[in-house]
């Protein structure tokens, strides 16, 4: 959910530049002698297209976090799972040390030249 | 449907501000791009020289587009301050997230703890042998203040718990240190089973 709205700004993003490209390129075929009707007019579609998209996407955003906002600060927290997750695979280390030390004296106690 | 909530008075602020900086910015996007294609049409009469006209025209172009360019970077920067806004306001998102992230952890504590388990119970089983071998051979000798496991299971399986702890007297005779091998073979028990309960 967080990252569907994270990623739709982004996307927001990449046609506020694409708003900008496309008017820079209606210009540029402007500036010409004899200018491309068919690429002024894709041009100008895309240009109205893409602001309309970046206007209604982020009202919406906005709209939606006048709804949830509730100015207060959050106070969830991972850090107990993360706690007892690192605590579980410190013991899975510990053993997998003690392992190999055994295993260690073991080939010591075989071979006795070493 | 969620209704409106009374935000604190900076929130709602901030909101509107965000509302008026978004309007604001399309706004000056579309006004500066229409007037830049109304200048670009040619005019036959005009009130000074052409060349004039052509500077002048060539400088509100430029004034009109670096307004474009300010306009898109505005847009930016509020995209910018919306998605910090959500990562710190959005709170079913953020609640999601975080019982996610628990579940996760949860789920890998609990195989790392599972798979320790079995580990623990295949060495019990093997040290089992080793010591039944060990402690039977001439090499092997127990005071037996310490039992082995071996040895404390054998106990175990021929006296029964209850009549041990209960009734000393019914003990081994032919064991001289009977009472400390019973209170070994409990500590060597307690040993193993205070090491289950704490990995679990």
């Amino acid at each position: 959910m967080a990252n569907d709205r994270l990623r739709a700004l982004e996307d927001v993003e990449k046609e506020i530049a694409l708003v900008l490209q496309s008017a820079g390129t209606i210009v540029l075929e402007l500036s010409k002698e004899k200018a491309n009707a068919s690429l002024l007019d894709r041009q100008l579609n895309q240009f109205q297209t893409s602001i309309n998209r970046v206007e209604s996407e982020l009202s919406a955003q906005i709209r939606y976090l006048t709804q949830v906002a509730t100015g207060q600060p959050h106070e969830g927290s991972t850090y107990s799972a993360r706690k007892d997750c690192q605590m579980a695979l410190n013991r899975a280390e510990y053993a997998r040390v003690k392992l190999g030390e055994l295993g260690h004296t073991c080939e010591m106690m075989l071979d006795p030249q070493t | 449907m969620a209704t409106q909530r009374v935000l604190p008075q900076s929130k709602e602020t901030l909101l509107q501000n965000y509302n008026k900086r978004l309007k604001d910015d399309i706004r000056s996007i579309l006004d500066n791009f229409t007037e830049i294609i109304k200048t670009a049409k040619v005019e036959e009469e005009t009130q000074v020289s052409r060349a004039t006209q052509a500077e002048q025209d060539h400088y509100e172009m430029h004034v009109r587009a670096a307004n474009i360019v300010r306009a898109g970077e505005s847009l930016m920067k509020l995209v910018s301050d919306l998605k910090q806004f959500l990562i710190l306001n959005d709170f079913p998102s953020v609640n999601e997230a975080i019982s996610l992230r628990n579940q996760q952890l949860r789920t890998l504590q609990e195989e790392c703890d599972k798979k320790l388990i079995s580990l623990r119970d295949e060495i019990a089983i093997d040290l089992y042998e080793l010591e039944e071998e060990y402690y039977s051979s001439s090499c092997g000798q127990w005071d037996g203040v310490e039992l082995p496991l071996c040895e404390a299971f054998h106990r175990q399986d021929s006296w029964g718990s209850p009549e041990m702890t209960s009734d000393p007297s019914r003990a081994n005779p032919e064991d001289p240190d009977n009472l400390g091998s019973q209170e070994s073979m409990q500590r060597h028990l307690n040993s193993h089973d205070s090491s289950t309960s704490e990995q679990s």
